[in-house]
Protein backbone atom coordinates (compact mmCIF):
# COMPACT_ATOMS: atom_id res chain seq x y z
CA UNK A 1 0.00 0.00 0.00
CA UNK A 2 1.31 3.43 -0.97
CA UNK A 3 1.34 5.95 1.83
CA UNK A 4 2.23 9.62 2.22
CA UNK A 5 2.19 11.32 5.63
CA UNK A 6 2.36 15.08 5.55
CA UNK A 7 2.53 17.65 8.35
CA UNK A 8 2.61 21.46 8.18
CA UNK A 9 6.04 21.69 6.62
CA UNK A 10 7.21 18.39 5.23
CA UNK A 11 6.50 14.85 4.15
CA UNK A 12 7.03 12.99 7.41
CA UNK A 13 6.98 9.54 5.91
CA UNK A 14 6.18 7.95 2.59
CA UNK A 15 6.12 4.57 0.92
CA UNK A 16 5.34 4.69 -2.77
CA UNK A 17 5.95 2.29 -5.62
CA UNK A 18 6.38 2.93 -9.34
CA UNK A 19 2.67 3.65 -9.74
CA UNK A 20 3.02 7.02 -8.07
CA UNK A 21 5.43 9.92 -8.21
CA UNK A 22 5.20 12.97 -5.99
CA UNK A 23 6.99 16.11 -4.91
CA UNK A 24 6.43 18.79 -2.33
CA UNK A 25 7.05 22.40 -3.31
CA UNK A 26 7.63 24.72 -0.39
CA UNK A 27 6.27 28.08 -1.41
CA UNK A 28 6.41 30.72 1.26
CA UNK A 29 2.72 30.92 2.06
CA UNK A 30 1.51 27.55 0.83
CA UNK A 31 2.90 24.03 0.51
CA UNK A 32 2.09 22.31 -2.77
CA UNK A 33 2.02 18.53 -2.92
CA UNK A 34 1.95 17.22 -6.48
CA UNK A 35 1.04 13.59 -7.03
CA UNK A 36 1.03 11.84 -10.39
CA UNK A 37 -0.74 8.52 -10.56
CA UNK A 38 0.68 6.48 -13.42
CA UNK A 39 -0.89 3.07 -12.87
CA UNK A 40 -3.77 1.55 -10.93
CA UNK A 41 -3.03 1.56 -7.22
CA UNK A 42 -4.20 2.45 -3.72
CA UNK A 43 -2.87 5.36 -1.68
CA UNK A 44 -3.23 6.40 1.96
CA UNK A 45 -2.92 10.13 2.49
CA UNK A 46 -2.48 11.14 6.11
CA UNK A 47 -2.34 14.86 6.84
CA UNK A 48 -1.48 16.00 10.37
CA UNK A 49 -1.75 19.76 10.55
CA UNK A 50 -1.30 22.27 13.34
CA UNK A 51 -1.78 25.38 11.23
CA UNK A 52 -1.31 24.65 7.57
CA UNK A 53 -2.10 26.05 4.18
CA UNK A 54 -1.73 23.27 1.68
CA UNK A 55 -2.49 22.65 -1.96
CA UNK A 56 -2.66 19.07 -3.20
CA UNK A 57 -2.69 18.42 -6.96
CA UNK A 58 -3.43 14.87 -8.05
CA UNK A 59 -3.17 13.95 -11.71
CA UNK A 60 -4.56 10.58 -12.67
CA UNK A 61 -3.47 9.16 -16.01
CA UNK A 62 -5.89 7.38 -18.35
CA UNK A 63 -7.29 3.85 -17.86
CA UNK A 64 -6.50 3.67 -14.14
CA UNK A 65 -8.37 2.65 -11.03
CA UNK A 66 -7.13 4.73 -8.13
CA UNK A 67 -8.35 4.25 -4.55
CA UNK A 68 -7.54 6.92 -1.99
CA UNK A 69 -7.97 6.81 1.77
CA UNK A 70 -7.49 10.30 3.15
CA UNK A 71 -7.36 11.47 6.75
CA UNK A 72 -6.94 15.03 7.93
CA UNK A 73 -6.33 15.48 11.64
CA UNK A 74 -4.88 18.11 13.93
CA UNK A 75 -5.75 21.70 14.74
CA UNK A 76 -6.29 23.99 11.78
CA UNK A 77 -5.92 23.86 8.02
CA UNK A 78 -6.81 25.44 4.74
CA UNK A 79 -6.64 22.77 2.07
CA UNK A 80 -7.12 23.04 -1.69
CA UNK A 81 -7.30 19.70 -3.47
CA UNK A 82 -7.35 19.45 -7.23
CA UNK A 83 -7.97 16.24 -9.11
CA UNK A 84 -7.45 15.92 -12.83
CA UNK A 85 -8.75 12.59 -14.07
CA UNK A 86 -8.01 11.41 -17.58
CA UNK A 87 -9.95 9.20 -19.97
CA UNK A 88 -11.60 6.04 -18.62
CA UNK A 89 -10.02 6.36 -15.20
CA UNK A 90 -11.92 5.83 -11.98
CA UNK A 91 -11.00 7.51 -8.71
CA UNK A 92 -12.55 6.39 -5.44
CA UNK A 93 -11.90 8.72 -2.51
CA UNK A 94 -12.78 7.79 1.08
CA UNK A 95 -11.97 10.68 3.35
CA UNK A 96 -12.32 11.47 7.02
CA UNK A 97 -11.68 14.82 8.63
CA UNK A 98 -11.07 14.98 12.35
CA UNK A 99 -9.56 18.40 12.76
CA UNK A 100 -10.39 21.30 15.05
CA UNK A 101 -11.03 23.73 12.23
CA UNK A 102 -10.86 23.47 8.44
CA UNK A 103 -11.61 25.30 5.23
CA UNK A 104 -11.44 23.00 2.26
CA UNK A 105 -11.72 23.69 -1.43
CA UNK A 106 -12.02 20.74 -3.78
CA UNK A 107 -11.90 20.84 -7.56
CA UNK A 108 -12.23 17.85 -9.81
CA UNK A 109 -11.76 18.02 -13.55
CA UNK A 110 -13.05 14.99 -15.40
CA UNK A 111 -10.78 15.46 -18.35
CA UNK A 112 -11.39 12.50 -20.58
CA UNK A 113 -14.26 10.44 -21.95
CA UNK A 114 -15.44 7.98 -19.30
CA UNK A 115 -13.53 9.55 -16.41
CA UNK A 116 -15.24 8.98 -13.06
CA UNK A 117 -14.97 10.02 -9.44
CA UNK A 118 -16.67 8.56 -6.40
CA UNK A 119 -16.02 10.85 -3.46
CA UNK A 120 -17.04 10.12 0.13
CA UNK A 121 -16.29 12.68 2.80
CA UNK A 122 -17.01 12.11 6.49
CA UNK A 123 -16.33 14.77 9.07
CA UNK A 124 -16.89 15.49 12.72
CA UNK A 125 -17.15 19.23 13.21
CA UNK A 126 -16.32 20.69 16.63
CA UNK A 127 -15.70 24.19 15.21
CA UNK A 128 -16.96 25.85 12.03
CA UNK A 129 -15.99 23.97 8.87
CA UNK A 130 -16.44 25.27 5.32
CA UNK A 131 -16.30 23.10 2.25
CA UNK A 132 -16.55 24.02 -1.39
CA UNK A 133 -16.69 21.30 -4.03
CA UNK A 134 -16.52 21.97 -7.75
CA UNK A 135 -16.83 19.09 -10.19
CA UNK A 136 -16.38 19.81 -13.88
CA UNK A 137 -17.59 17.29 -16.41
CA UNK A 138 -15.42 18.41 -19.30
CA UNK A 139 -15.92 15.33 -21.47
CA UNK A 140 -18.77 13.06 -22.50
CA UNK A 141 -19.81 10.02 -20.47
CA UNK A 142 -18.11 11.23 -17.31
CA UNK A 143 -19.47 10.31 -13.88
CA UNK A 144 -19.34 11.98 -10.51
CA UNK A 145 -20.82 10.80 -7.24
CA UNK A 146 -20.17 13.27 -4.44
CA UNK A 147 -21.28 12.15 -1.00
CA UNK A 148 -20.59 14.48 1.91
CA UNK A 149 -21.56 13.55 5.47
CA UNK A 150 -20.93 15.69 8.52
CA UNK A 151 -21.78 15.51 12.21
CA UNK A 152 -21.82 18.84 14.01
CA UNK A 153 -21.16 18.79 17.76
CA UNK A 154 -19.86 21.17 20.47
CA UNK A 155 -19.13 24.51 18.72
CA UNK A 156 -19.26 22.96 15.29
CA UNK A 157 -21.08 24.00 12.18
CA UNK A 158 -20.75 22.79 8.63
CA UNK A 159 -21.21 24.39 5.23
CA UNK A 160 -21.24 22.11 2.20
CA UNK A 161 -21.33 24.07 -1.04
CA UNK A 162 -21.36 21.46 -3.78
CA UNK A 163 -21.46 22.34 -7.48
CA UNK A 164 -21.44 20.08 -10.50
CA UNK A 165 -20.98 21.50 -13.98
CA UNK A 166 -21.97 19.87 -17.27
CA UNK A 167 -21.56 22.04 -20.32
CA UNK A 168 -23.32 22.13 -23.66
CA UNK A 169 -23.00 18.95 -25.78
CA UNK A 170 -21.26 17.05 -22.95
CA UNK A 171 -23.70 14.19 -23.27
CA UNK A 172 -24.08 10.91 -21.38
CA UNK A 173 -22.81 12.21 -18.04
CA UNK A 174 -23.99 11.19 -14.58
CA UNK A 175 -23.76 13.75 -11.78
CA UNK A 176 -24.94 12.72 -8.35
CA UNK A 177 -24.78 14.56 -5.04
CA UNK A 178 -25.77 13.19 -1.66
CA UNK A 179 -25.14 15.66 1.16
CA UNK A 180 -26.17 15.16 4.76
CA UNK A 181 -25.39 16.95 8.00
CA UNK A 182 -26.46 15.59 11.37
CA UNK A 183 -26.67 18.64 13.54
CA UNK A 184 -26.40 17.77 17.25
CA UNK A 185 -26.09 21.37 18.45
CA UNK A 186 -27.98 24.60 17.81
CA UNK A 187 -25.51 26.10 15.34
CA UNK A 188 -26.46 26.76 11.77
CA UNK A 189 -25.45 24.15 9.22
CA UNK A 190 -25.96 24.73 5.52
CA UNK A 191 -25.96 22.62 2.38
CA UNK A 192 -25.97 24.27 -1.03
CA UNK A 193 -26.39 21.61 -3.71
CA UNK A 194 -25.90 23.12 -7.17
CA UNK A 195 -26.26 21.39 -10.51
CA UNK A 196 -25.26 23.62 -13.42
CA UNK A 197 -26.31 21.66 -16.46
CA UNK A 198 -26.47 22.92 -20.02
CA UNK A 199 -27.18 19.61 -21.73
CA UNK A 200 -30.31 17.45 -22.02
CA UNK A 201 -28.78 14.01 -22.21
CA UNK A 202 -27.51 13.65 -18.64
CA UNK A 203 -28.58 12.01 -15.42
CA UNK A 204 -28.36 14.33 -12.44
CA UNK A 205 -29.60 13.82 -8.88
CA UNK A 206 -29.07 15.47 -5.56
CA UNK A 207 -30.26 15.04 -2.02
CA UNK A 208 -29.65 17.20 1.02
CA UNK A 209 -30.53 16.73 4.67
CA UNK A 210 -29.72 18.92 7.64
CA UNK A 211 -31.15 17.90 10.98
CA UNK A 212 -30.96 15.33 13.68
CA UNK A 213 -31.65 11.63 13.35
CA UNK A 214 -35.21 10.64 12.55
CA UNK A 215 -37.38 9.76 15.53
CA UNK A 216 -38.63 6.58 13.85
CA UNK A 217 -35.04 5.36 13.49
CA UNK A 218 -34.44 6.03 17.18
CA UNK A 219 -37.72 4.34 18.08
CA UNK A 220 -36.70 1.23 16.14
CA UNK A 221 -33.37 0.96 17.94
CA UNK A 222 -34.85 1.78 21.34
CA UNK A 223 -37.58 -0.81 20.83
CA UNK A 224 -34.83 -3.41 20.99
CA UNK A 225 -33.69 -2.22 24.41
CA UNK A 226 -31.00 0.20 23.30
CA UNK A 227 -30.92 3.39 25.41
CA UNK A 228 -31.37 6.69 23.58
CA UNK A 229 -27.72 7.76 23.98
CA UNK A 230 -26.46 4.41 22.72
CA UNK A 231 -28.96 4.55 19.87
CA UNK A 232 -27.64 7.96 18.79
CA UNK A 233 -24.08 6.70 19.07
CA UNK A 234 -24.95 3.69 16.92
CA UNK A 235 -26.57 5.92 14.30
CA UNK A 236 -23.56 8.26 14.27
CA UNK A 237 -21.25 5.31 13.81
CA UNK A 238 -23.37 3.98 10.97
CA UNK A 239 -23.61 7.40 9.36
CA UNK A 240 -19.87 8.02 9.45
CA UNK A 241 -18.76 4.55 8.39
CA UNK A 242 -21.17 3.73 5.59
CA UNK A 243 -19.69 3.49 2.08
CA UNK A 244 -16.15 3.79 3.45
CA UNK A 245 -13.21 1.43 3.03
CA UNK A 246 -12.67 -1.09 5.83
CA UNK A 247 -9.35 0.37 6.96
CA UNK A 248 -10.80 3.89 7.26
CA UNK A 249 -13.86 2.44 8.95
CA UNK A 250 -11.74 1.01 11.77
CA UNK A 251 -9.94 4.33 12.18
CA UNK A 252 -13.23 6.24 12.37
CA UNK A 253 -14.66 3.82 14.93
CA UNK A 254 -11.66 4.44 17.19
CA UNK A 255 -12.17 8.19 16.88
CA UNK A 256 -15.86 7.82 17.71
CA UNK A 257 -14.91 6.03 20.91
CA UNK A 258 -13.06 9.19 21.94
CA UNK A 259 -16.11 11.41 21.43
CA UNK A 260 -18.90 9.07 22.48
CA UNK A 261 -17.42 6.54 24.85
CA UNK B 1 -45.15 -15.58 34.43
CA UNK B 2 -45.70 -12.09 33.03
CA UNK B 3 -48.87 -10.14 32.41
CA UNK B 4 -49.54 -7.23 30.10
CA UNK B 5 -52.75 -5.53 31.15
CA UNK B 6 -54.46 -2.71 29.27
CA UNK B 7 -57.32 -0.91 30.97
CA UNK B 8 -59.69 1.61 29.36
CA UNK B 9 -56.96 2.88 27.07
CA UNK B 10 -57.76 5.97 25.00
CA UNK B 11 -55.06 7.12 22.58
CA UNK B 12 -54.82 9.92 20.05
CA UNK B 13 -52.41 10.81 17.30
CA UNK B 14 -52.22 14.30 15.83
CA UNK B 15 -55.28 15.25 17.85
CA UNK B 16 -57.42 12.41 16.49
CA UNK B 17 -58.59 9.70 18.85
CA UNK B 18 -57.65 6.23 17.63
CA UNK B 19 -58.09 3.90 20.62
CA UNK B 20 -61.25 4.13 22.66
CA UNK B 21 -61.47 2.51 26.10
CA UNK B 22 -59.60 -0.56 24.96
CA UNK B 23 -59.20 -3.42 27.43
CA UNK B 24 -56.95 -6.44 27.02
CA UNK B 25 -54.99 -8.84 29.22
CA UNK B 26 -52.20 -11.04 27.86
CA UNK B 27 -50.52 -13.58 30.13
CA UNK B 28 -47.41 -15.59 29.41
CA UNK B 29 -48.24 -18.66 27.40
CA UNK B 30 -51.29 -17.11 25.75
CA UNK B 31 -51.58 -16.31 22.06
CA UNK B 32 -54.01 -13.54 21.20
CA UNK B 33 -54.94 -12.52 17.67
CA UNK B 34 -56.45 -9.15 16.89
CA UNK B 35 -58.29 -8.79 13.62
CA UNK B 36 -60.32 -5.96 12.23
CA UNK B 37 -60.86 -3.65 9.29
CA UNK B 38 -58.18 -1.25 8.12
CA UNK B 39 -57.73 1.92 10.16
CA UNK B 40 -59.34 0.59 13.29
CA UNK B 41 -56.31 1.09 15.52
CA UNK B 42 -54.60 -2.32 15.56
CA UNK B 43 -51.12 -1.01 14.74
CA UNK B 44 -51.68 1.95 17.04
CA UNK B 45 -52.24 -0.49 19.88
CA UNK B 46 -48.92 -2.23 19.27
CA UNK B 47 -47.03 1.06 18.93
CA UNK B 48 -48.52 2.55 22.08
CA UNK B 49 -47.69 -0.56 24.10
CA UNK B 50 -44.10 -0.18 22.89
CA UNK B 51 -44.11 3.52 23.83
CA UNK B 52 -43.99 5.33 20.48
CA UNK B 53 -44.04 9.03 21.36
CA UNK B 54 -46.18 9.86 18.31
CA UNK B 55 -49.13 8.37 20.18
CA UNK B 56 -50.59 10.22 23.13
CA UNK B 57 -52.30 8.34 25.93
CA UNK B 58 -55.37 10.43 26.77
CA UNK B 59 -56.56 8.18 29.56
CA UNK B 60 -56.32 4.60 30.73
CA UNK B 61 -53.46 2.42 31.82
CA UNK B 62 -50.92 -0.05 30.52
CA UNK B 63 -49.53 -2.36 33.19
CA UNK B 64 -46.70 -4.85 32.90
CA UNK B 65 -46.63 -7.21 35.87
CA UNK B 66 -48.78 -4.73 37.83
CA UNK B 67 -46.36 -1.87 37.17
CA UNK B 68 -47.79 0.99 35.15
CA UNK B 69 -45.64 1.65 32.09
CA UNK B 70 -47.59 4.55 30.54
CA UNK B 71 -44.65 6.93 30.93
CA UNK B 72 -41.82 4.44 30.64
CA UNK B 73 -39.16 4.98 27.93
CA UNK B 74 -39.24 2.72 24.90
CA UNK B 75 -35.94 1.01 25.68
CA UNK B 76 -36.98 0.34 29.29
CA UNK B 77 -40.12 -1.40 28.06
CA UNK B 78 -38.00 -3.47 25.70
CA UNK B 79 -35.70 -4.44 28.56
CA UNK B 80 -38.74 -5.58 30.54
CA UNK B 81 -39.16 -8.12 27.77
CA UNK B 82 -41.68 -6.49 25.44
CA UNK B 83 -40.88 -6.93 21.76
CA UNK B 84 -42.60 -5.38 18.77
CA UNK B 85 -42.17 -7.05 15.40
CA UNK B 86 -43.05 -4.18 13.12
CA UNK B 87 -45.26 -4.02 10.09
CA UNK B 88 -42.73 -1.92 8.18
CA UNK B 89 -39.32 -2.36 9.79
CA UNK B 90 -36.98 0.61 9.37
CA UNK B 91 -34.03 0.59 7.01
CA UNK B 92 -31.01 2.09 8.74
CA UNK B 93 -27.95 2.57 6.57
CA UNK B 94 -24.53 1.92 8.02
CA UNK B 95 -25.63 0.21 11.25
CA UNK B 96 -25.07 -3.48 10.66
CA UNK B 97 -27.53 -6.04 11.98
CA UNK B 98 -24.73 -7.63 13.96
CA UNK B 99 -23.66 -4.36 15.64
CA UNK B 100 -27.27 -3.51 16.32
CA UNK B 101 -28.08 -6.82 17.99
CA UNK B 102 -24.80 -6.90 19.88
CA UNK B 103 -25.53 -3.42 21.30
CA UNK B 104 -29.09 -4.41 22.16
CA UNK B 105 -27.97 -7.55 23.99
CA UNK B 106 -25.21 -5.69 25.74
CA UNK B 107 -27.77 -3.14 26.98
CA UNK B 108 -29.96 -5.98 28.21
CA UNK B 109 -27.27 -8.04 29.84
CA UNK B 110 -23.85 -6.73 30.81
CA UNK B 111 -22.56 -10.32 31.03
CA UNK B 112 -23.20 -10.75 27.35
CA UNK B 113 -20.83 -13.24 25.69
CA UNK B 114 -19.73 -12.64 22.12
CA UNK B 115 -19.08 -16.28 21.25
CA UNK B 116 -22.54 -17.37 22.37
CA UNK B 117 -24.04 -14.44 20.46
CA UNK B 118 -22.34 -15.40 17.19
CA UNK B 119 -23.19 -19.06 17.61
CA UNK B 120 -26.86 -18.40 18.29
CA UNK B 121 -27.16 -15.84 15.52
CA UNK B 122 -25.64 -18.14 12.93
CA UNK B 123 -27.93 -21.00 13.84
CA UNK B 124 -31.05 -18.79 13.86
CA UNK B 125 -30.12 -17.27 10.50
CA UNK B 126 -29.88 -20.81 9.11
CA UNK B 127 -33.22 -21.81 10.66
CA UNK B 128 -34.89 -18.80 9.04
CA UNK B 129 -33.29 -19.57 5.66
CA UNK B 130 -31.69 -16.13 5.67
CA UNK B 131 -28.53 -15.26 3.78
CA UNK B 132 -25.63 -15.17 6.29
CA UNK B 133 -24.22 -12.12 4.60
CA UNK B 134 -27.31 -10.11 5.63
CA UNK B 135 -26.05 -10.03 9.20
CA UNK B 136 -23.25 -7.73 8.13
CA UNK B 137 -25.40 -5.42 6.04
CA UNK B 138 -27.10 -2.28 7.32
CA UNK B 139 -30.33 -2.92 9.22
CA UNK B 140 -32.88 -4.01 6.61
CA UNK B 141 -30.77 -2.30 3.96
CA UNK B 142 -31.77 -3.61 0.55
CA UNK B 143 -33.90 -6.30 2.20
CA UNK B 144 -37.10 -7.43 0.48
CA UNK B 145 -40.36 -7.24 2.44
CA UNK B 146 -40.05 -10.90 3.37
CA UNK B 147 -36.43 -10.58 4.42
CA UNK B 148 -37.32 -7.68 6.71
CA UNK B 149 -39.97 -9.79 8.42
CA UNK B 150 -37.54 -12.64 8.88
CA UNK B 151 -35.09 -10.15 10.33
CA UNK B 152 -37.72 -9.15 12.89
CA UNK B 153 -38.09 -12.79 13.88
CA UNK B 154 -34.31 -13.14 14.08
CA UNK B 155 -34.25 -10.21 16.50
CA UNK B 156 -37.02 -11.82 18.54
CA UNK B 157 -34.98 -14.99 18.88
CA UNK B 158 -31.85 -13.12 19.85
CA UNK B 159 -33.50 -10.83 22.40
CA UNK B 160 -35.71 -13.56 23.94
CA UNK B 161 -38.66 -11.38 24.92
CA UNK B 162 -41.40 -12.60 27.26
CA UNK B 163 -44.13 -10.60 25.55
CA UNK B 164 -44.25 -10.51 21.76
CA UNK B 165 -46.31 -8.11 19.66
CA UNK B 166 -46.33 -9.03 15.97
CA UNK B 167 -47.87 -6.39 13.73
CA UNK B 168 -48.84 -7.94 10.40
CA UNK B 169 -45.76 -10.11 10.40
CA UNK B 170 -47.33 -12.01 7.50
CA UNK B 171 -47.51 -9.08 5.07
CA UNK B 172 -45.00 -9.24 2.25
CA UNK B 173 -44.28 -12.93 2.76
CA UNK B 174 -44.52 -15.51 0.03
CA UNK B 175 -45.95 -18.96 0.81
CA UNK B 176 -42.62 -20.51 1.80
CA UNK B 177 -41.50 -17.54 3.88
CA UNK B 178 -44.88 -17.46 5.63
CA UNK B 179 -44.41 -21.09 6.62
CA UNK B 180 -40.86 -20.47 7.83
CA UNK B 181 -41.87 -17.41 9.85
CA UNK B 182 -45.02 -19.07 11.21
CA UNK B 183 -43.10 -22.17 12.29
CA UNK B 184 -40.31 -20.06 13.78
CA UNK B 185 -42.78 -18.10 15.90
CA UNK B 186 -44.42 -21.32 17.10
CA UNK B 187 -41.05 -22.87 17.83
CA UNK B 188 -40.14 -19.83 19.93
CA UNK B 189 -43.52 -20.03 21.66
CA UNK B 190 -43.04 -23.72 22.47
CA UNK B 191 -39.63 -23.09 24.02
CA UNK B 192 -40.16 -19.77 25.82
CA UNK B 193 -43.94 -19.59 26.33
CA UNK B 194 -44.21 -15.85 25.91
CA UNK B 195 -47.45 -13.96 25.71
CA UNK B 196 -48.08 -13.22 22.03
CA UNK B 197 -50.28 -10.60 20.43
CA UNK B 198 -50.72 -11.16 16.70
CA UNK B 199 -52.15 -8.45 14.52
CA UNK B 200 -53.22 -9.82 11.19
CA UNK B 201 -55.74 -9.49 8.40
CA UNK B 202 -55.51 -13.00 7.13
CA UNK B 203 -56.26 -16.49 8.32
CA UNK B 204 -53.23 -17.89 6.50
CA UNK B 205 -50.85 -16.89 9.33
CA UNK B 206 -53.17 -18.55 11.81
CA UNK B 207 -52.71 -21.83 9.97
CA UNK B 208 -49.28 -21.87 11.64
CA UNK B 209 -49.81 -19.89 14.81
CA UNK B 210 -52.94 -21.00 16.58
CA UNK B 211 -54.35 -18.30 18.86
CA UNK B 212 -56.06 -19.11 22.13
CA UNK B 213 -58.07 -15.91 21.93
CA UNK B 214 -59.32 -13.98 18.90
CA UNK B 215 -60.44 -10.37 19.22
CA UNK B 216 -62.28 -8.23 16.72
CA UNK B 217 -61.35 -4.59 16.86
CA UNK B 218 -63.49 -1.78 15.49
CA UNK B 219 -63.47 1.94 16.13
CA UNK B 220 -60.53 1.67 18.48
CA UNK B 221 -62.06 -0.91 20.80
CA UNK B 222 -62.33 -4.66 21.05
CA UNK B 223 -65.94 -5.37 20.19
CA UNK B 224 -65.90 -9.14 20.35
CA UNK B 225 -63.62 -11.82 21.73
CA UNK B 226 -63.77 -15.53 21.25
CA UNK B 227 -61.83 -18.62 20.35
CA UNK B 228 -60.42 -19.74 17.01
CA UNK B 229 -63.92 -20.29 15.61
CA UNK B 230 -64.22 -16.51 15.33
CA UNK B 231 -61.52 -16.59 12.64
CA UNK B 232 -63.64 -18.90 10.52
CA UNK B 233 -66.60 -16.56 10.86
CA UNK B 234 -64.52 -13.57 9.77
CA UNK B 235 -63.19 -15.55 6.83
CA UNK B 236 -66.73 -16.43 5.87
CA UNK B 237 -68.61 -13.18 6.49
CA UNK B 238 -65.94 -10.48 6.66
CA UNK B 239 -66.73 -7.83 9.26
CA UNK B 240 -70.50 -7.99 8.86
CA UNK B 241 -71.65 -7.08 12.37
CA UNK B 242 -74.89 -9.03 12.30
CA UNK B 243 -73.33 -12.22 11.04
CA UNK B 244 -70.51 -11.96 13.55
CA UNK B 245 -73.05 -11.55 16.31
CA UNK B 246 -71.88 -8.07 17.25
CA UNK B 247 -74.60 -5.75 18.46
CA UNK B 248 -74.67 -2.59 16.36
CA UNK B 249 -75.35 -0.68 19.57
CA UNK B 250 -71.85 -1.58 20.79
CA UNK B 251 -70.28 -0.04 17.71
CA UNK B 252 -72.61 2.96 17.86
CA UNK B 253 -71.64 3.50 21.48
CA UNK B 254 -67.97 3.50 20.48
CA UNK B 255 -68.74 5.99 17.71
CA UNK B 256 -70.47 8.32 20.14
CA UNK B 257 -67.46 8.23 22.45
CA UNK B 258 -65.01 9.20 19.69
Amino acid sequence: MNKIILDDVKVVDSVVDDCISYNLIDNEDVKVLNIDVLESCDLDLDYRFSSAKVEVCINVCSNIIFNVNEIISGESAKVRTKYVIDESSFVNVCKFNNIDSIKEYFVCNLNGVGASINYNLKTISINPENYEFLVYHNFKNTNSNICTNGVSIKDGSVLFNVSSFIGKDITGCVASQDNKIINLNDNECIIKPNLYIDCDDVSATHSAWVGSFREDELFYLQSRGIGRDDAIRLLISGFLTSNISDSLCDYIKNILDMYWR
Amino acid sequence: MHTLKIIDLCVSVDGKQILNKLNLVINSGEIHAIMGPNGTGKSTLSKVIMGDSNYKIMSGHIYFDDKEINDMAVDERARLGIFLGMQMPMEIEGVSNADFLRTALHNKNSEFKLYDFIKKMNSTVADLSMDKEMIHRGINQGFSGGERKKNEILQMYMLEPNTVLLDEIDSGLDVDSLRIVGEAVMNYYNHVKPGILLITHYQRLLDYIKPDFVHIMMGGSIVKSGDFSLVDLIEKYGYDLNKLGISTSVVEEIGSNE
